[in-house]
């Protein structure tokens, strides 16, 4: 037995390094935290597009006779309407009303789900599906056997139009098509348009030298997790283990829309419409620094001295379009201090500076 | 890489020009490029003591805090206010309009404890500046 826990390699590794990545921890993988620069990427994912090798997050899945029926009876929001190449984004949550994780459900055939989850959740939401299957519905973990691969941006419709063909930026938000044995989806994490797209693990270097090669003419570049983070931290999208956790219920993560309290069946179900009908007691929102100071996970948020929640991210955010660089960050307070223009203080090694209240999405596209 | 051989060096990465006993303090170019891109810069504190080794001032890139410490012991005599809104400077010129806070040094002599450019070249190469 061994005690030293080594970080996995990404499929890709060398490819990044050879794009003179600087490679760092995330999640238990060895990821590029960033190639250039994360304000030169974040920039450039905003002006015109950014390709991110994601091939650390995991692949369920979910088949048989009695599939539907076992995602309808498990999963929050309604699963039958979701039509085939169609995709959805749910909480999964436990029977406490916590989330397990965020997911997004692909329907590939009427009762074939492939359900892309957060790669650090992997085995915990494999076991969650396995314990509560039955007979009639088979769980596959895939996730060692496929990659991932996100472009987005502007230019991420040109981009994979000149790479794979018009046919594909076609699809409609959350829409996929079936690609290299594989998919294309429009879906992404940055609050851009674009594609992501999930290949056999021997299709990937392929996949990746295309898209580089063609992007590259219209701009695309490597972006890293530095500028992953920055990028969906402005577009107010959830982070597992930031603004999501088994404690969390998706009423106080602002994920409202993306569950069915009117459902007969889910874990969770009578907790999250008593807590809907008592009211949640915290709440997640986005605040914008008035003092000097970045804010970072888990600093105190404070008002006129007594805790009232807690920071879940924080960043410096860079300039572009016509944005000027912004120290934001979102942050679970008491439902009283979460409307928007309510001054708060953040605790920053030790000592308070301003904040303000400010209605999320920081960004969003035109 | 480029380490001025008129200043003297710490293993964490920070250099200082003793003049007298005043000492201007910065970080090297080995630890700018480590950084990334500086964001924010905590302002040392005018009148501050600190002993030698102990944080006198943060640098932060969008992902991360450094602290930055104190070469030597003394107090906190200046600071460089021009970081406040453009903190890229520790980046663009980390040994001139980079610099971070001029320190009063206790102990002038102690400069010799702390390393040569030379030295400190090695250390980089070396790989236990990591």
């Amino acid at each position: 037995m061994t005690l030293e826990t080594v970080s996995k390699k990404l499929p890709l590794y060398a490819e990044h390094v050879a794009l003179g990545a600087r490679m760092g921890e995330f999640g238990g993988w060895e990821v590029p935290l960033y190639y250039s620069s994360v304000i030169e990427e974040h920039k450039a994912v905003r002006a015109a597009a950014g390709i991110f090798d994601i091939s650390h997050m995991g692949e369920i899945l979910v088949e048989g006779p009695r599939a539907l029926e076992f995602l309808e009876r498990n999963l929050p929001r309604r699963i039958a309407p979701v039509k085939l190449q169609q995709a959805i984004y749910t909480p999964l949550l436990n029977d406490r009303g916590g989330m397990v994780d965020d997911i997004i459900v692909y329907r590939v055939r009427e009762d074939r789900f492939l359900i892309i989850v957060n790669a650090g959740n992997i085995a915990k939401d494999f076991e969650w599906f396995c314990a509560r299957a039955p007979k009639g519905a088979v769980v596959t973990d895939l996730s060692p056997q496929y990659g991932l691969f996100a472009v987005q941006g502007p230019e991420a419709a040109a981009i994979v139009s000149a790479a794979f063909g018009v046919f594909f930026t076609q699809l409609k938000r959350f829409q996929y098509r079936d690609f290299e044995g594989g998919i294309i989806a429009r879906t992404g994490y940055t609050g851009e348009d674009g594609f992501e797209i999930m290949v056999p693990l021997e299709r990937l270097k392929p996949v990746w030298d295309v898209l580089l090669e063609v992007g590259g003419r219209k701009g695309l570049k490597p972006v890293g997790f530095g500028a992953r983070d920055t990028l969906r931290l402005e577009a107010a999208m959830p982070l597992y283990g930031h603004e999501l956790s088994d404690e969390i219920t998706p009423l106080e993560a602002g994920l409202e829309w993306a569950i069915d309290l009117t459902k007969d069946e889910f874990p969770g179900l009578e907790v999250l419409k008593a807590q809907k009908a008592a009211g949640i007691p915290k709440k997640r929102v986005g605040f914008e620094m008035t003092g000097r100071g970045i804010p970072r996970h888990e600093c105190e948020v404070r008002q006129n001295g007594r805790k009232v929640g807690w920071v879940t991210s924080g960043s410096f955010i860079p300039a572009h379009g016509s944005f000027a660089g912004r120290n934001i960050g979102m942050a679970f307070v008491e439902t009283a201090q979460a409307e928007t223009g309510t001054e708060i203080d953040v605790m920053i090694r030790g000592a308070a500076a301003g904040a303000r209240v400010v209605s999320l999405p920081f960004y969003k596209r035109k | 890489m480029n380490f001025p051989e008129n200043l003297r060096y710490t293993r964490t990465h920070e250099w200082i020009a003793l003049t007298g006993n005043k000492g201007k303090v910065g970080v090297t170019e080995y630890a700018q490029k480590e950084i990334s891109d500086v964001v924010f810069v905590e302002l040392a504190r005018k009148g501050h003591a600190v002993a030698q080794g102990k944080a006198a001032s943060v640098v932060e890139s969008v992902k991360a805090a450094f602290d930055i410490y104190a070469p030597l012991a003394g107090v906190i005599s200046d600071f460089n206010q021009a970081l406040e809104s453009n903190p890229g400077l520790v980046n663009q010129d980390p040994y001139g309009a980079g610099w971070l806070f001029e320190l009063e040094v206790t102990d002038p002599s102690a400069l010799n404890t702390l390393m040569t450019a030379a030295q400190y070249a090695e250390f980089i190469q070396s790989g236990a500046g990591h």
